[in-house]
């Protein structure tokens, strides 16, 4: 009987480790469509944070306290550089160029096996335990509440729904986007380097298009008008997959790719969305 | 000089299943306005449909050809109707459509998987032409021979029709304004369908060539394709079929070439590169004109 | 109220691929003044609008604005400047409610840094509180006080109309450029307006409206400026504009020999544009 619960939650920890993870990318991915930008280029920052701190723990020994904050920051740099030549670009392109950028991130891992141990992979020597990432989810969680109250938050949703406008009230779009790409920069350089340390092991496909496929559908199912979206959709779409294994096998991807389907065409605006609680809300107050 | 030769043949009908595919897959882009991540997959239910009319129906080697064309036209006016028409109808742009095309990749990939369950199939030896006429000393394999001529008839066939038919300048019309369309008398839903079933077709061509030459049935085959197409229509402008033939065989060309003189894991990276620099620099590609993109 | 004006234009002209929308057009507006752009449609006074908002760039001319010139500069530094505006079509933010939809209007005039403000320091609170109560204050300025909550989805044309004032006004700009501020209302909606501008006049703000209602440009401007194909055909008052000839024909499509018409007078034809 112990042995059964003890497997039960080893099946399901698992998930909601991949789950944690999941929502950094999908928080990362987030960051910047809150201002109006739709970009795949977080897979780009995870490999830098992933590699870097693979690297740093298993060449250099650093404990953790340094190589997760340097992780970030190695992400964060990325997104700067990244959204200095980005942000010129108009929105489709940007996106595009943000796939072509996935593309690119495979071949300098292959062709870079000092740093990436190229077609081999590299081992990662520390595992994330998961009180580890649900504790720095929760800090980013509430860093992304104070986000959305500050004079940040107001900034950004003004940008993302009219930048025109926004200007015309004083606020900057370039700048409020690039700040956003900091951040952006940051969560997924600190996603990365956690998912090397659940998966303990780092390929050239770890950091390409099947992550990036996983975060754009998180923020789509989950809601991409709020951050908890992103965690919810991340939620969602890593433990759809598990019961889908548990129950047929063979069809997990596309019951992933069905949900999404389901959500672009019924729910466009995804499960958690603000105006639809705000219009149920003054439907309400209008009936008293 | 004798393998730089070969080479460049190699290049060439390699690159011309890539223009094959960016024609399709361009058409879509520049005429409806869509990035369709799930064009690939009409390749590769091509070329299973094509491996399927070989092996199981033992047809003739241009019946597994048809079969392609045919299964890729039907697909793409499926994932069209279903995944893009309402889309079209609440007026979603661009990026609504690329995310949907995304959620119709994952369920074709993995219905492609089950298909060939999750393996590699080869066309058998038979089932396609294998002769190997030589030019002076330069072998010419009749599949490469096949690819070439396909794309530079359906180029031809392609660019006549859009620029000289009735249906190419509804086609031209409905992709630039599909109101502005409708009061001219043309009927979009006809030019749409039309659209996405010569897109498929010419898609599903490639695939089935590509399926037999590289013996890769199955999901992965129509990835690689999409990735190459699209950065084949990127670089060669989306707005003219001729664009990504060229761009198409040129990526093919410069493959070929750097697999061979610089190394293999290289071999991507020259395409990614262009791709990522036109991108950035001039996104309407080489032949393309400045003009706004369609949303 | 001579010397030099606060908005001054010289020679500006723009085209767009071959079309010329403004061309060699100059005049000037006074401090503390109500003015007047009139013109018929396609004449090019939107586009003289986002000129001057920086939303275009000029091809030629001059913009400044008391003394500085406004050329290079990009939208929201021209804004910090002191200038807001309304747009032709109502855009306000979706999914926002009234008060946020102001509250963002405030931005310039945030009084705290955007790190106080992600800490939530308690000046930055305090702040936030007070740009608040200014938001409700130009609320109820405008008459929509009791619409606070609301999304702006929710509201009448006019209503929507009313909010994208009160959060142009929210950066408490000393010039305030409206473009057809009573597009679509009927007679006392634009009384409404009228005499909500004319607070703000008496209050000490600046303003240029683009109107095609010729009673109240009459009635609530001083100073009016006619555009037709994008040059300046006329300047000077309301009166005397519509006295003008060709102003005449641009509207009413014919030459008359008294002076002005109130609109009682049905407008036969509109030429050209």
């Amino acid at each position: 009987m112990m042995q059964k619960l003890l497997d039960l939650w080893a099946a399901y920890e698992s998930t909601l480790a991949f789950a944690a993870v999941n929502a950094f990318f999908a928080l990362s991915t987030y960051a910047v469509m809150a201002t109006g930008i739709l970009s795949f280029a977080t897979v780009a920052f995870a490999a830098v944070g992933g590699f870097l701190g693979a690297q740093l723990m298993g060449q250099f020994g650093l404990p953790l306290w340094l190589v997760l904050p340097a992780s970030a920051a190695g992400g964060c740099v990325a997104s700067l550089v990244v959204s200095f030549v980005f942000l010129r670009l108009e929105s489709h392109w940007l996106a595009l160029a943000s796939l072509a950028l996935i593309l690119i991130t495979r071949i300098l891992v292959l062709n870079a096996p000092m740093l990436t141990g190229g077609v081999n992979g590299l081992s990662v020597p520390i595992e994330a335990p998961l009180w580890l990432l649900l504790g720095l989810l929760a800090v980013v969680a509430l860093a992304f509440w104070r986000l959305s109250v500050s004079w940040y938050g107001i900034a950004a949703r003004a940008v993302r729904e009219d930048p025109a406008v926004a200007g015309s009230l004083g606020i900057a779009p370039r700048r409020v986007q690039r700040m956003a790409f900091a951040v952006s920069g940051a969560l997924g350089g600190l996603g990365g380097v956690l998912l090397a340390m659940t998966l303990q092991f780092l390929s050239p496909e770890t950091y390409y298009i099947n992550i990036s496929f996983t975060m754009i559908a998180a923020v789509v199912l989950g809601g991409s008008y709020h951050w908890m979206g992103a965690i919810v959709g991340a939620l969602v779409f890593t433990a759809l997959p598990q019961i889908m294994q548990a129950l047929v096998p063979q069809v997990q991807d596309l019951a992933r790719g069905v949900a999404l389907l389901l959500i672009m065409i019924l729910l466009p605006r995804g499960l958690v969305d603000p105006r639809a609680w705000r219009i149920r809300r003054a439907l309400r107050e209008a009936r008293r | 000089m004798q393998l730089l030769l070969e080479q460049m043949v190699n290049g060439c009908a390699i690159g011309a299943l890539y223009g094959l595919f960016a024609i399709g897959f361009g058409l879509v882009f520049s005429t409806l306005g869509i990035l369709n991540a799930a064009h690939g997959c009409y390749a590769s239910f091509a070329a299973i449909a094509g491996y399927y009319a070989a092996t199981s129906l033992r047809l003739p080697f241009a019946a597994s050809l048809v079969a392609g064309v045919v299964t890729g036209a039907a697909l793409a006016i499926l994932v069209d109707q279903i995944a893009f028409q309402p889309l079209r109808r609440r007026g979603a742009g661009m990026l609504g459509a690329l995310i949907t095309s995304i959620a119709f990749w994952m369920i074709l990939d993995s219905l492609a998987g089950l298909a060939t369950d999750q393996q590699s199939l080869s066309f058998p030896a038979g089932t396609f032409p294998s002769a190997m006429p030589m030019l002076g000393t330069l072998p010419l394999p009749a599949m490469q021979m096949i690819a070439i001529g396909g794309l530079i008839v359906v180029t031809i066939a392609i660019h006549w029709l859009i620029t000289h038919s009735r249906l190419g300048a509804a086609m031209r019309a409905v992709g630039w304004n599909e109101t502005a369309a409708q009061l001219g008398g043309v009927n979009p839903r006809l030019v749409i369908l039309a659209t996405a079933g010569l897109a498929g077709a010419t898609s599903g061509l490639a695939g089935v060539l590509a399926g037999i030459s590289t013996n890769n049935v199955s999901f992965t085959l129509g990835e690689g394709m999409l990735l190459k197409g699209f950065a084949a229509v990127v670089v060669g402008g989306y707005e003219d079929v001729r664009g990504a033939a060229v761009a198409g065989i040129g990526l093919g060309v410069a493959e070929v070439l750097s697999a061979q003189y610089i190394s293999t894991s290289m071999r991507d990276a020259i395409t990614y590169a262009l791709l990522l620099g036109f991108l950035v620099l001039r996104p309407r590609g080489l032949f393309g004109r400045a003009s706004f993109l369609r949303a | 109220m001579n010397g030099t004006p606060m908005l001054a234009l010289s020679g500006v002209g723009k085209s767009f691929g071959g079309v010329q929308a403004v061309s060699d057009l100059s005049f000037g507006i006074e401090r503390g003044a109500v003015a007047g752009l009139m013109g018929p449609n396609g004449a090019g006074k939107t586009t003289v609008i986002n000129l001057i908002t920086g939303l275009l760039a000029a091809d030629a001319g001059r913009i400044v604005l008391d003394g500085h010139d406004l050329a290079g500069l990009a939208p929201q530094d021209i804004a910090s400047r002191g200038i807001g505006r309304t747009y032709q079509n109502v855009r306000l933010f979706s999914g926002m409610t009234s008060l946020e939809q102001v509250v963002a209007g405030g931005f310039l005039r945030r009084g705290t840094s955007m790190l106080a403000s992600f800490f939530g320091t308690p000046s930055a609170r305090a702040a936030m509180r007070r740009t608040r109560e200014e938001a409700m204050a130009l609320l109820d300025r405008v008459g929509m006080a009791d619409r606070a909550h609301s999304l702006a989805e929710a509201l009448s044309y006019g209503e929507q109309r009313r909010i994208e004032i009160a959060r142009a006004l929210g950066a408490r700009p000393k010039l305030l450029l409206l473009d057809e501020p009573t597009a679509g209302m009927n007679a006392a909606e634009s009384q409404v307006i009228g005499r909500l501008l004319h607070e703000l006049r008496d209050a000490g703000l600046t303003i240029l409206m683009v109107e095609h209602n010729i009673r109240l440009v009459s009635d609530f401007c001083d100073h009016v400026a006619v555009m037709s194909f994008g040059r300046k055909l006329t300047e000077g008052s309301p009166a005397a504009c519509l006295a003008h000839p060709e102003v005449q024909e641009a509207y009413f499509g014919r030459k008359r020999a008294s002076s002005s018409e109130s609109e009682s007078h049905a407008v036969r034809s509109r030429p050209h544009g």
